[in-house]
This record gives C-alpha cells, sequence and structure tokens, in this order.
C-alpha cells in the first residue's frame, strides 16, 4: 500500500533567474571606466618593468634583492603559521566548549582586526622599544636594555595580533555550519573525542583554517605600517625605500612586481581554498548543542585567552594612554593635530561619496545585467583592493608623472584613488540588497503607471539607502585607516591621521603620536558602532 | 507470517539477553520532557520500528541510546551489558551501536570506501569487509567516489553500509528515508529490508511515516510525548490498539460509543465482538475501522437505523472512503466498495456494520490523547470520549488505512 505523496516544492516557488538584459549604455560605460581605472596601476607597472634594462636584471639578482624575498617569506610563513596557533584555539573555545565568558571573548577577541597595523606597532614600539615606555619604567630599578622589539619578532608578533582574527572567523563560521551529526557518526563508529576531532574535525576544519592563514599572509606581505615602524625590510618597507632613497625608481617598480606575484599567488591559493570548503559546509546544527567540558583545562584556556587580549587590546590600550598622558603633560600630544584630523576626515568623506557614487551605477550593473562585463567590473575591483596599497600609490606615481604630470601629488588624484580601490566595499551592499529585493517591487510601481526614473527614485532608491549608507561608512573607515597611499600620493603638507602617528614614530616622538592615534581609533570606533547600528535596523 | 517475532526470532538463543533493554529512561530539556519513562526491549535478530509524531522524543531515545546524551533517569543495556544508568556511562564510542542519521552525515572528506571503513581502521581485513558491504548495498563500483558525487538514495545506502562495518550490537536508525523523495523511498524501504536481514542485524528505525513503521517492523512501537504507548507486531497495533491515540495514528479510526456487557459492544451500528481484555462494561467507545462498515444504498436496508448523507470523499491511493454523516450530525469513515462510479456528495446511503472483532475504551482513557491533540492544534474535542455525542471520528493524520 502507498501513500501517494506530493512532491514537496522546494522553496517558495519556481528558482527566479535573472533576466540577462543588455545594460543600458550609461551604466556599461561607467562600470567599463572603473574596470579600466582598476586595472591602470598594475597593468602599467607591468609595461614599465617589461620595459627594464639590464641593469634591472642586475638589481635583481644582487644579495639584497634576494634577502628581502626570503625575509617577506619568513615573515609571511611565521605569522600564517601564528595566526593559525592563535586563532584556531580561539575558535574551538567560543564556539564548543563551556568556556566561561565565550560571548564576551568572542567579541573581545576579534577588535583586533578594527585596530591598524601601524597603531599596534606604534603601540608595541612606544611600549618595548629602547626609550619606550616600559624601559622607562624599569629605568629607576637598574634595566637599561630590554631584549630587541624591532625586526623579525616584532614585526611578526605584531602581525600575529592583527591578523588571528581572520583565522578566528574563518575557523568560528566553519565550525557553526558544521554539521554536528558527522562527528557524532565518528563517536558511534568507535572514536573518542580527541580521535573523531583529528580524523574528522580537524579536516573539515582545514579549509576554513588555510584560507584564514593565507589571509592573515596576505595582509603581513601587503603591509606598510607595522612593518616600517618595526624596521624590517620585508617588500614594502623596502620598495618605500628605494622609492624615496634613490633616483631610480623603476627599481622600486621592479621590487613592487615582486610583490605582485607573490600576493597573487597567495591569493590564488586562497581561492582554491575557498572553493573547496564549500563541499565541506554543512547546514548548522538542528539540535541544542551539547558542549565539551574543559574541566581540569579550564584554567589553561582562560589564561590563554587572557594571554592573547592583553597582547592584542590591553598592551596597545596601555601603551596609547601611557604616552597619551605623558605627551598631554609635555603638552604635546594634539600640537598639530588640526590639520591631521581635517585631512583625515575630509579625504574620508570625499572619498566616502565620490565611491558611493560610482557604486550606485556599478551595483545596478553586477546585480539587474550580469554580463561578462560585470564579470570584468567585480574581478578588477576586487584585483585593485587585494594589491598592496605601496604598490598602488607607486604605480600612480609613475602613471601620473609620465601622462598627466598636473595631477601628481594633488587631492584629486588621492580622492579618485581611493573611490576606485574601495570601491568594492561600497558596491558589496548596494548589490546584495539589490538581489534581494529584486525586480517585482519596481515592475509593481511600473504597472501603477510610474516611469522607470520615476520608480528608481521613488521605490529603489529609498530601499537602497540602508545600503548605501554602510557602503559609504565602510570606504570612510578603509580611507582613514589607510597609511602608504597617504604618505605616497597626498600633496606635500597634507596630513592624516595616519601620516601623523607614522612620522612621529619614526621619529621617535611617541608623545606626539599618541594623541593622533587614540584620536584615530576613536574615529573608526564610533563609524564602527553606526555601522553595526545600521545593519541591526 | 508465520513466525512470531515476539517470542524472539531470528539467531538470538532464547535464554540470551536481549540486544537492546531500555528501562524507565527520562530526559528532559529545560522544562520538555522528550522522553517520559521509556520501557524497551529489542531482541536478537530483530528489526523493531517506532512510529511517533515529530516531537514525540524517538530521535531522543536514539541519541541516549547510542550515547550522545546522557539520560536524566533509567537504564540502557546493550547485549546485556549496562551502558547507561546507575553506575555506568559508557561513551559512544565503546557501545558498539551503529548509528545511520537523518542527514546521513557522511564524512565529506572521505571517499564512500573510507567512510565505511572508518569504524574498522584496525580490522586487517578491513578492505575485504569493505567490499563485501558495498556490494550488500549495491554500490560495489563506487568505492572510490566522494560524498558529494552521490545521489542521495546512494548516500544514504553509504550512511548504512558504514554504520553495518563494525558489526554492532544492535543499528539504529533514525528517519531514514525523510530526506527522500517519495519514490525513492518506497524502493529503499524494500532494499533496507533485505540489506539488514542479511546482515543479520538488530535494527531500531524511527519514523513518523505510518507505512514504513508498519511494513518494516517485525515489531513496531508507537510513541507519543516521550512515552510509548504500544509496542506488537504491527497487525496486532491495527487491529488492537490499546488506546485511542494508537487507534487514530494507525489508521483511520472512528471512535464510537458503545454500551458494552459481557464482551459484545452496543453500537448504533449494530453489535460488536469486543477482543480486548480486559473488557470494558458500561459506556465505551469502540473502534469501527472504515472497512468494517460496508455501504448500503437503499435507506430501507436490513440493519439501517439512520439515513446517512455523503459529505466528502477522500481518494486514498488504493481505495475511497467516504465520509457520511447521520441526521443528528454524527460524522464516520467508511470504505466506498464497488458501487462508488455512482455516489456523489450530498447522496443518501445508509451503512452496514460487517461481522467484525474489534477493541473498546473506557471514557478515561482519552485523556492523554485529548492533551496531546490540542498541543498539536487539532480540534480538541478531536476525542471527546465524555461528550453527549454518540461518537467522534478522527482521522489519521496519514491518509491510508493499514493493511
Amino acid at each position: 500500500m502507498t501513500t501517494v505523496v506530493g512532491r514537496a516544492m522546494p522553496g517558495l516557488g519556481p528558482r527566479r533567474f535573472v533576466r540577462r538584459l543588455a545594460p543600458p549604455w550609461p551604466l556599461a560605460t561607467i562600470g567599463l571606466g572603473v574596470a579600466v581605472l582598476s586595472l591602470l596601476p598594475i597593468s602599467y607597472l607591468l609595461l614599465r618593468a617589461a620595459g627594464t634594462d639590464a641593469d634591472a636584471l642586475a638589481f635583481i639578482a644582487r644579495p639584497r634583492t634576494l634577502s628581502i624575498v626570503v625575509s617577506s617569506v619568513l615573515l609571511g610563513l611565521l605569522v600564517g603559521a601564528g595566526s593559525v596557533l592563535v586563532g584556531l584555539p580561539i575558535a574551538w573555545l567560543t564556539t564548543r566548549t563551556n568556556l566561561p565568558g565565550r560571548r564576551a571573548w568572542a567579541v573581545l577577541t576579534v577588535i583586533p582586526l578594527a585596530i591598524p597595523s601601524y597603531v599596534t606597532g606604534f603601540a608595541f614600539v612606544a611600549a618595548f622599544g629602547p626609550r619606550g615606555a616600559l624601559q622607562s619604567l624599569l629605568e629607576p630599578l637598574g634595566v637599561t636594555r630590554l631584549p630587541d622589539i624591532y625586526g623579525l619578532p616584532g614585526a611578526a608578533l605584531v602581525l600575529i595580533l592583527a591578523t588571528y582574527p581572520y583565522v578566528v572567523l574563518a575557523v568560528r563560521g566553519s565550525l557553526m555550519r558544521e554539521d554536528r551529526s558527522v562527528e557524532e557518526a565518528a563517536r558511534t563508529l568507535g572514536d573518542g573525542r580527541m580521535t573523531a576531532f583529528r580524523r574528522v574535525t580537524l579536516p573539515l576544519l582545514a579549509p576554513a583554517i588555510g584560507a584564514g592563514a593565507l589571509l592573515a599572509v596576505l595582509y603581513a606581505l601587503s603591509d606598510f605600517g607595522a612593518v616600517s615602524l618595526l624596521q624590517f625590510d620585508s617588500f614594502s618597507r623596502a620598495i618605500y625605500l628605494q622609492y624615496r632613497g634613490t633616483f631610480d625608481r623603476s627599481l622600486a617598480a621592479v621590487l613592487a612586481l615582486g610583490l605582485v606575484v607573490l600576493t597573487l599567488a597567495v591569493t590564488y591559493g586562497e581561492a582554491r581554498l575557498r572553493s573547496r570548503a564549500r563541499h565541506f559546509a554543512g547546514t548548522g546544527p538542528s539540535r541544542p548543542v551539547e558542549r565539551v567540558p574543559l574541566g581540569r583545562w579550564h584554567w589553561p584556556a582562560l589564561g590563554f585567552m587572557t594571554v592573547v587580549v592583553a597582547l592584542a587590546l590591553v598592551v596597545p590600550a596601555a601603551s596609547i594612554g601611557f604616552w597619551l598622558l605623558r605627551g598631554l603633560a609635555q603638552g604635546e600630544a594634539f600640537r598639530d593635530v588640526g590639520a591631521a584630523i581635517a585631512g583625515s576626515l575630509g579625504m574620508g568623506l570625499v572619498g566616502a561619496v565620490l565611491a558611493t557614487a560610482i557604486a550606485l551605477p556599478v551595483g545596478l550593473l553586477l546585480a539587474r545585467h550580469p554580463s561578462r562585463l560585470t564579470t570584468l567590473v567585480e574581478r578588477s575591483s576586487y584585483a585593485s583592493f587585494a594589491l598592496p596599497g605601496i604598490v598602488v600609490a607607486l604605480a600612480l606615481v609613475f602613471l601620473t608623472t609620465s601622462t598627466v604630470p598636473f595631477l601628481y601629488q594633488t587631492i584629486i588624484l588621492l580622492a579618485v584613488a581611493y573611490a576606485i580601490r574601495f570601491l568594492a566595499h561600497a558596491f558589496g551592499p548596494l548589490r546584495a540588497t539589490l538581489l534581494r529585493v529584486g525586480t517585482r517591487v519596481e515592475e509593481a510601481g511600473r504597472t501603477l503607471g510610474d516611469g522607470p526614473v520615476r520608480v528608481f527614485l521613488g521605490v529603489t532608491l529609498p530601499l537602497l539607502r540602508p545600503a548605501l549608507l554602510s557602503g559609504a561608512a565602510l570606504v570612510f573607515l578603509a580611507i582613514v585607516k589607510e597609511l602608504p597611499m597617504a604618505l605616497i600620493l597626498g600633496p606635500i603638507g597634507f596630513e592624516t591621521l595616519a601620516t601623523e602617528i607614522w612620522g612621529a614614530t619614526s621619529e621617535g616622538f611617541y608623545g606626539r603620536a599618541a594623541g593622533p592615534a587614540a584620536l584615530l581609533l576613536v574615529m573608526s570606533a564610533a563609524t564602527v558602532t553606526l555601522l553595526l547600528r545600521e545593519e541591526r535596523r | 507470517m508465520t513466525l512470531d517475532p515476539r517470542s524472539g526470532s531470528g539467531r538470538g538463543a532464547p535464554s540470551a539477553p536481549p540486544a537492546l533493554r531500555v528501562a524507565g529512561l527520562r530526559r528532559t530539556y529545560g522544562p520538555i520532557v522528550a522522553l517520559d519513562g521509556v520501557e524497551l526491549e529489542v531482541h536478537v535478530g530483530e528489526m523493531l520500528t517506532l512510529l511517533g509524531p515529530s516531537g514525540c522524543g524517538k530521535t531522543t531515545l536514539l541519541r541516549l541510546v547510542a550515547g550522545l546524551e546522557p539520560p536524566d533517569e533509567g537504564t540502557v543495556e546493550i547485549a546485556g551489558r549496562r551502558v547507561a544508568g546507575p553506575g555506568a556511562s559508557v561513551p559512544p564510542e565503546r557501545r558498539n551501536v551503529g548509528m545511520v542519521f537523518q542527514d546521513h552525515a557522511l564524512f565529506p572528506h572521505l571517499t564512500v570506501a573510507d567512510n565505511v571503513a572508518y569504524g574498522i581502521r584496525r580490522d586487517p581485513d578491513r578492505s575485504v569487509r569493505v567490499a563485501e558491504l558495498l556490494e550488500l548495498v549495491s554500490l560495489h563500483d563506487a568505492g572510490s567516489r566522494m560524498p558529494h558525487e552521490l545521489s542521495g538514495g546512494m548516500q544514504q545506502r553509504v550512511a548504512i553500509a558504514r554504520a553495518l562495518a563494525p558489526r554492532p550490537d544492535v543499528i539504529l536508525l533514525d528517519e531514514p528515508f525523510s530526506n527522500l523523495d517519495a519514490a525513492l523511498r518506497t524502493q529503499l524501504r524494500g532494499d533496507l529490508r533485505e540489506i539488514l536481514r542479511a546482515a543479520g542485524a538488530t535494527a531500531v528505525l524511527v519514523t513518523h511515516d505510518q507505512d514504513e513503521a508498519l511494513t518494516l517492523g517485525d515489531r513496531m512501537g508507537v510513541m507519543v510525548r516521550g512515552r510509548i504507548e504500544q509496542i506488537d507486531v504491527p497487525e496486532v497495533i491495527y487491529s488492537e490498539p490499546a488506546t485511542p491515540f494508537v487507534a487514530t495514528f494507525v489508521g483511520t479510526a472512528n471512535l464510537v460509543h458503545a454500551n458494552c456487557e459481557g464482551g459484545i459492544g452496543y453500537t448504533r451500528f449494530g453489535p460488536v465482538r469486543l477482543i480486548n481484555r480486559p473488557t470494558p462494561t458500561g459506556r465505551a467507545s469502540v473502534v469501527i475501522r472504515p472497512e468494517h462498515l460496508e455501504l448500503t444504498e437503499e435507506p430501507d436496508g436490513p440493519a439501517a437505523g439512520d439515513t446517512w448523507r455523503i459529505v466528502r470523499r477522500r481518494f486514498a491511493g488504493s481505495e475511497i472512503l467516504l465520509e457520511i454523516e447521520a441526521g443528528d450530525g454524527l460524522r464516520v469513515w467508511c470504505e466506498a466498495g464497488p458501487q462508488v462510479r455512482r455516489l456523489r456528495i450530498g447522496d443518501t446511503v445508509s451503512v452496514r456494520l460487517r461481522d467484525v472483532a474489534t477493541v473498546a475504551f473506557a471514557p478515561g482513557r482519552g485523556g492523554a490523547s485529548r492533551k496531546l491533540d490540542a498541543a498539536h492544534g487539532r480540534p480538541t474535542g478531536g476525542l471527546a470520549l465524555s461528550t453527549e455525542d454518540d461518537a467522534e471520528v478522527v482521522p489519521a493524520p496519514s491518509d491510508v488505512p493499514g493493511p
């Protein structure tokens, strides 16, 4: 006897296909323009490097170049491994165990993502450096020398503290999506908890761990602020020194290309891992999750979390606080800070508005007219974002000085460069909203008698408001935190909080760097709060 | 069926301990009582199905047996060994149970063969065993494929082979067909029975599909609100339900008021023999299945006390059920019979009770089920046996009466 059961329709209805309409020409033109502008710097760099002569080849073969490559790779490996060693336990402890206060730890441990690496770098130099806070506190006790913070150990430590949240976020996501019955199946098949973790959980987490670690490596390779303040000669710092210190700038271009090759390899690996992770993704736990009791591991686990948070948050905060007080006492904490605030705020706002204005047509193009052109626009946008800032800055210097010299070191160039570089931040939320809303409401507007323009202004735009705002806020945040482009592309006398912190720290005026550092943190905290509030609405 | 599985058929010697014994098992999640004193015995080589509405605690029972969660009270014994309860808390990996999960839970990073070999990695003959099991589930050429390349039905067979590999004392199947579409489900149901028979496995399968429970189980249990209401061979569950809930949940049942005396229930359709012991006396509800009623078209037919009007018809695969209403508003379901083509809604008919034996419930028995129905959002009057209505009708959640 058979029950005739109607086959349930998955989802709410037939799958909706996005109609493939040819994009209107204004949208297509803007999209093409964005793609060209995004790819311009790197293409120019390639062209220029292709035209180099025997000198450049000799330059590549120099031992110093080789040592830069080795240093960069070493730093990348150290930061990748370190971010996993720190991030993996944090992710597991906060999702799978009965660790006390795991919610609070989960938030505290990802905050470092919001702190620019040069701020952490400044804080560590100012805390543990030769004339740092610790030294001055210990001097009365007769301590005259501390272990050296400069070089590889310091740079690796600061970058691990800046990047382990990438691993935490990737692994946490994977752990929370994971289908718990897979682990339970392993248990019923004879595995103890540890064995099941090793044979099932860990292999399933591998892509997430790998992706998180590669993001950390990418960050370490691209980073300019921390490595330059900690005086470690990886590619970024070498490029900057080559650019500033010599007349032959094409050698800097050669170095920049080396960095591009390195980062491209890492990006490729990251993308491969992410696509593999898709097969492993579960649908999340269907029943309440039994947490692993830590038992006697309770205290070591809490100790570990405390050390990480102390290094990643408390040390920077304490160091900035110490120098802020000292700077205030000497009256130099906020000296000349007005120009820097104006620079950061102004550039952030102009860049955000510009990026949002460009992102609106680009978002419409991506969501409503998918085609080969949109794939190109999207990829080139992400590519320009993935390139190290120092490379983009350098490429733009070459490009403008040789083709449009009147734009070289102008506010306009910097603003456009920022808008293009951080465009993906702005069109990401827009496209997501457009895809979610669909075209039905617009069609409803049309059937009710409105023309396309009226419908766009009356229906679509109001729906996009939250996405436009959060996109703009993300771009603002990225610009305010950005250092190498502001440093290289900014006009003479142009200052931002970032350049101020960097400059003062480089010269050892920690008291003068503390004020801008505190202000920068306040500014990014305010922006993040705004973003979160908008998200919750 | 010629053998009586109640006495413990299959490989087990009569004196051997049951493959699984559960006693007084209780489990709560905060205020929710998932299991409320479950008693259960599964004999070696037997296949027991547990039928119940969603949320009745079936899955929780399996998880407690497997050791994936601890019980609040009660004991679990597997092959005579206490694994949960006072003085015993054996972790899942040392219970020797196999589990087939609702979503199959295959290891996505391992090939089919490695999935099957997972639980027997220390077995020197594991490659032979894996080949044997893949043969058993007709997947001998799929050993090197990855789980995500397989169809739902194939994934499920891998899950069964994987659970069987370590030769568990008992294999637990949690709604194994719920993720598959209807056509595949019927076919796999037959396959599963063959596979488990061939492997000589002892199995407990939980499901909310009564066809599955009736056709697969040597014995079946009916669970509701954390308790097992009745456990017996399927035909007994259908013909002699122990409670009003079982009567209405398995197949379609009309609960008709009667006056009982001396093993006979006197209903408005006529007298019926009562076979449950002890037989109630006085007012009671008698289970009348649709096939117990014969439709006669002439209102002046032999046993016609009432005239009935057809109000609804329901096609249920191989037969058509009609809901008919008496002058006083009582409605019952009955089988349509051969004259169905000529009948229309609104037609007048009469019914006659066939010569059947059935069961009756004394009025107090309906209480638990009435509360349950309220919890499931059905009209609370569904089983209100104490009202003045002569009978109440509750169609089963699934539309087909049993065999």
